[in-house]
């Protein structure tokens, strides 16, 4: 588990730092952390700040980008069986590397997968992850103003270091790069909470095209 | 928008999507729709990082930026190297003028 701490700080940072520079002061930024505990939604909603977007713009984006908790949901829910009051509480703190800890651990712990188990996993991420955000906001606040700084480049640089590990095969390949072709077209004359709505549907539609289109040809051989 | 209100509707589009995952344990998804699930991440992430490249104003020097720490992370699966050695290939490009 350490790795996925460690893991999540640097992703922090970035968010912090490239809040900050979207106008966001520290509590808000601290806000979000607590609250929506997303990362790489927050990531996107603090680069869209920056660029000005409309806030519809931002929530969409973030709904796009958290749609897929569905799929967590769906198979954790089939691997343990969760009580109403501690559905609502788990669900709060789900994301991907919860998901990732207790599915990969989980199932190696003396006498299997416990709601405790996945709710410490939970509680030791959100931990960290607010820890480390208000470590970013306070580098921020001794630190000369972003623009100087250069920290811009963060954002896209966070944001590769979520896709390239995704870039397994030909299919994820062929979607990265139509997606993120079609939304620099789009960027040109759509603001850009539009364009990654546009492109990030249309590219997982491909996605989900060629990945059926596979399995059937691959089925029929 | 206030600032305030988008990160609480952020919240509200995100928290009932993790709990219905949780509440629909025996729903079957057509594989379809599972696969598209599946690739928003992937494309989502694509979508933002281009535009965030070639758009810029400093495009050259976040291009090399890109490429050394995109690089950096595909060989070595170390994300916070990828970022940091980025960070200091953009400040190379910077002070060299680009």
């Amino acid at each position: 588990m350490f790795p996925l701490w460690l893991g999540m700080v640097p992703f922090a940072v970035a968010y912090a730092v490239t809040a900050r520079a979207g106008g966001l002061t520290p509590l808000e930024i601290q806000l979000m952390s607590l609250t929506v505990f997303a990362g790489a939604s927050q990531i996107a909603a603090a680069g869209l700040f920056v660029k000005g977007a409309a806030g519809v713009g931002i929530v969409l984006t973030t709904f796009l980008l958290n749609v897929r908790h569905v799929l967590y949901g769906l198979s954790l829910a089939k691997q343990l069986p969760l009580t109403p009051p501690q559905r609502t509480l788990a669900a709060q703190f789900l994301t991907d590397e919860a998901y990732g800890m207790v599915t990969v651990k989980g199932a190696e712990e003396p006498g299997g997968l416990s709601f405790a188990f996945l709710l410490g996993a939970e509680l030791s991420l959100y931990t960290i992850w607010n820890a480390s955000t208000l470590l970013g906001s306070l580098a921020g606040a001794v630190l000369p103003p972003p623009e100087q700084l250069g920290v811009g480049v963060i954002f896209p640089l966070a944001f590769l270091g979520l896709l390239v590990p995704l870039l397994v095969d030909r299919i994820t390949l062929a979607v990265a790069l139509t997606s993120g072709l079609v939304a620099w077209g789009l960027s040109h004359f759509l603001p850009s909470g539009l364009v990654i709505l546009g492109s990030g549907v249309g590219g997982a539609l491909l996605g989900a095209v060629l990945h059926t289109r596979l399995k059937l040809a691959g089925d029929s051989a | 928008m206030s600032v305030l209100l988008v990160i609480l509707l952020m919240w509200a589009v995100t928290y009932p999507v993790r709990l219905l995952g949780l509440n629909l344990g025996r729903l079957q998804l057509p594989p379809f729709w599972l696969a598209f699930l599946k690739y928003v991440p992937v494309s989502v992430f694509a979508a933002l990082v281009v535009p965030d490249i070639v758009t810029s104003p400093e495009w050259p020097r976040r291009m090399i930026a890109a490429v050394v720490g995109g690089l950096l992370m595909w060989r070595t699966r170390q994300l916070a190297l990828g970022i940091l050695v980025g960070f200091a290939a953009y400040w190379l490009a910077r002070v060299a003028g680009l």
